[in-house]
């Protein structure tokens, strides 16, 4: 039980990664749909930084012939480099699936999924 | 330059990127440009895909460090038999979909975006052949999302309210089954340290009893992010939708080629990091043999029950993806070398199909399969390639569908469970059921009211060409299946040795 208060961040993570899925499966408004996503990516980005950072680390910047003191730890530096380029990529998603809901917009004068349902069936 | 190409075989991805990126400002001079421009560097690439294919033949491994950082540390690319066979099916087959293209695009998307159509061709071209060939798990997410991205604007380039639909969808979907790959990735490194597959598998090896339901955990989440990606039969339901209302060349290119890359990365992943035994252990081969089968059953009955050409095609779709997990979760090396070589069959089978309902709704705007009585008589050229196409979807003799169909039945054979024969030929008679009915129509179902006689396809010369030359490779690799045959039991063998 200890580990797990300790461990926090992850527990976090899971719970905001299912609330994330639930949200894309269960909304019918296409806007929370991708809220949804982002709150999922943000889930799985925050699980990926928590688990390279490290309690009283120091930010992994060093130059040539450096030797960090007695007693300093740095953090681990590839799962920043990773999330950045996570987040670029959740960012062009997102941009993505507005793009084409502003088009279902024009198309339908609706962004509810079932009532889009509704309309495509009366045609 | 053949020598440097085997040295760096990453620069084909960066080739086909900085083509991708040319594309629109080639379509402001001349759209035309562009589909010429395409075609010169994905035959290209074909040339460069055909030698890695034939020293990998020979038993090279060739694998290159990014910026010369060796693998723990830096992005390692490695061309295993499995890879070069996938580079060849990607080449070859979008080469043909491309000759296709050119006379069939204009009239399907708006005359401004061809030039972004192509880039977002190319570009999912560069990210499958990425795919085909990365060794590193964050590397593997970051293609799979520019493959998403490309496919869905291939989707939506038909500015259709069925098309933008479809794509919507297709994405949400997409981006929960990337969401689940990228925190199995996260899993495997918490575990483990280490992106580069080959160092994680070693490392995964020794921490696995130490971590055993993370390590499960992480397999059952790849295999719901590729199910999601590669439309394995419950999670399929993104697919109909996308394939069927999306201009022909997309909906050949993503029923050909993008599903199945999934299923390559999964065999990449599944058998180097954990192993049959785990497989076995966890009953995950059991799994995915079951979905297989469903989905071959559940795509013929749905496709069965469709009255759209395209519709059709895309549940037939559904069933071929299970024929290649059918032969992954086999398990055995004869299973898996008939799902890898079911990969190139079915990607040139398919992809003439969905050319062949391009260019009849070209010609004549028809898209309901019980309307198309004797339209062989004025498309003879399209209805031959439809049929024989066709014909080996069903599984006929010297057609390349019976080839994988018969190494497929062997290989169920020598993994002991030959109940999977039944279930072959089960599928083959209802493939049988929804595609004879359409020949039959098409050749011998004649109006009274008209006269027969026959005239030549009234479609440009390139859409016939791109399909007749896929339905000639159906026929070939049906007398003569050598060459992909054994490329793909060298794939096998090196990764079930």
């Amino acid at each position: 039980m200890e580990r797990l208060l300790h461990n926090y961040p992850y527990m976090v993570a899971v719970v905001l990664f299912v609330l994330g899925v639930y949200t894309i499966l269960s909304q019918e408004n296409l806007m929370k749909k991708i809220i949804g996503t982002n709150i999922m990516s943000s889930a799985i980005f925050l699980l990926f930084i928590s688990a390279g950072n490290i309690a009283g680390g120091s930010p992994p910047i060093i130059s040539k012939g450096y030797v960090p003191p007695e007693g300093v730890v740095l953090v681990n530096p590839l799962p920043a480099a990773l999330i950045l380029t996570g987040i670029v990529v959740s960012f062009s998603l997102t941009a993505f699936a507005l793009s084409i809901v502003i088009k279902l917009h024009d198309y339908y004068g609706t962004i509810e999924a079932d009532e889009i349902l509704k309309l495509r069936s009366e045609l | 330059m053949w020598a440097w190409l085997a040295s760096h075989p990453a620069a084909l991805v960066v080739f086909m990127l900085m083509v991708a990126v040319s594309m629109p400002v080639l379509a402001h001079f001349r759209p035309l440009l562009c589909v010429y421009t395409a075609c010169f560097a994905v035959g290209l690439a074909l040339a460069g895909s055909l030698h890695l294919a034939l020293l990998t033949l020979r038993g090279e491994v060739l694998s290159y460090a990014v910026e010369g950082w060796s693998p723990p540390w830096g992005i390692e690319v490695v061309v295993t038999p499995l890879s070069a066979f996938m580079l060849v099916v990607i080449t070859a087959v979008s080469l043909c979909i491309l000759v296709y293209s050119i006379a069939s695009l204009e009239q399907e998307i708006p005359p401004g975006s061809i030039g972004w159509y192509y880039t977002s061709f190319l570009l999912l071209l560069a990210a499958m052949m990425g795919l085909a060939m990365a060794n590193d798990l964050f590397n593997i997410y970051v293609f799979i999302e520019v493959s998403t991205i490309a496919a869905c604007a291939l989707v939506v380039a038909k500015n259709s309210k069925a098309a933008a639909e479809a794509a919507l969808r297709y994405l949400l979907l997409a981006i929960v089954g990337s969401g689940f790959i990228l925190f199995a990735i996260c899993l495997l490194y918490l575990i483990t340290g280490h992106l580069n597959i080959t160092f994680t598998a070693r490392a995964l090896a020794g921490v696995y009893q130490q971590y055993p339901f993370l390590t499960w955990t992480a397999l059952s989440f790849f295999l719901v992010g590729f199910s999601i990606k590669a439309a394995l039969f419950p999670l399929h339901v993104w697919l109909p939708d996308a394939h069927s209302s999306a201009p022909a060349p997309s909906s050949a290119v993503l029923s050909a080629l993008t599903i199945k890359i999934y299923a390559v990365v999964l065999i990449k992943l599944f058998f180097p990091l954990f192993g049959l035994q785990m497989l076995n252990e966890t009953y995950l081969r059991h799994i995915l043999l079951l979905m297989a089968s469903l989905a071959i059953v559940a795509g013929s009955l749905f496709a069965f029950v469709q009255l759209d050409l395209k519709r059709r095609l895309a549940y037939s779709s559904v069933s071929g993806i299970g024929y290649i997990f059918l032969g992954i979760g086999l398990g055995s090396q004869l299973g898996l070398a008939a799902g890898i070589l079911h990969i190139f069959n079915h990607a040139i089978m398919k992809a003439c199909l969905f050319l062949s309902a391009g260019a009849i709704y070209r010609q004549t705007e028809l898209r309901q399969v019980n309307r198309l009585q004797g339209i062989a008589f004025s498309m003879p050229v399209t209805m031959a390639a439809f049929s024989i196409a066709a014909l080996s979807m069903v599984g006929i003799p010297l057609t390349s569908g019976f080839i994988s169909k018969w190494y497929l039945s062997q290989g169920s054979i020598a993994a002991g469970q030959p109940i999977f024969i039944g279930l072959i030929v089960l599928s083959g008679i209802l493939n049988a059921s929804y595609f004879l009915p359409i020949i039959w129509q098409a050749f011998f179902v004649v109006d009274r009211q008209q006269p027969k006689t026959i005239t030549l396809d009234a479609i440009p010369f390139s859409m016939l060409a791109g399909q007749v030359i896929l339905a000639v490779a159906v026929l070939f690799f049906g007398f003569w299946p050598g060459f992909p045959l054994s490329l793909a039991q060298k794939a096998a063998a090196v990764i079930l040795p």
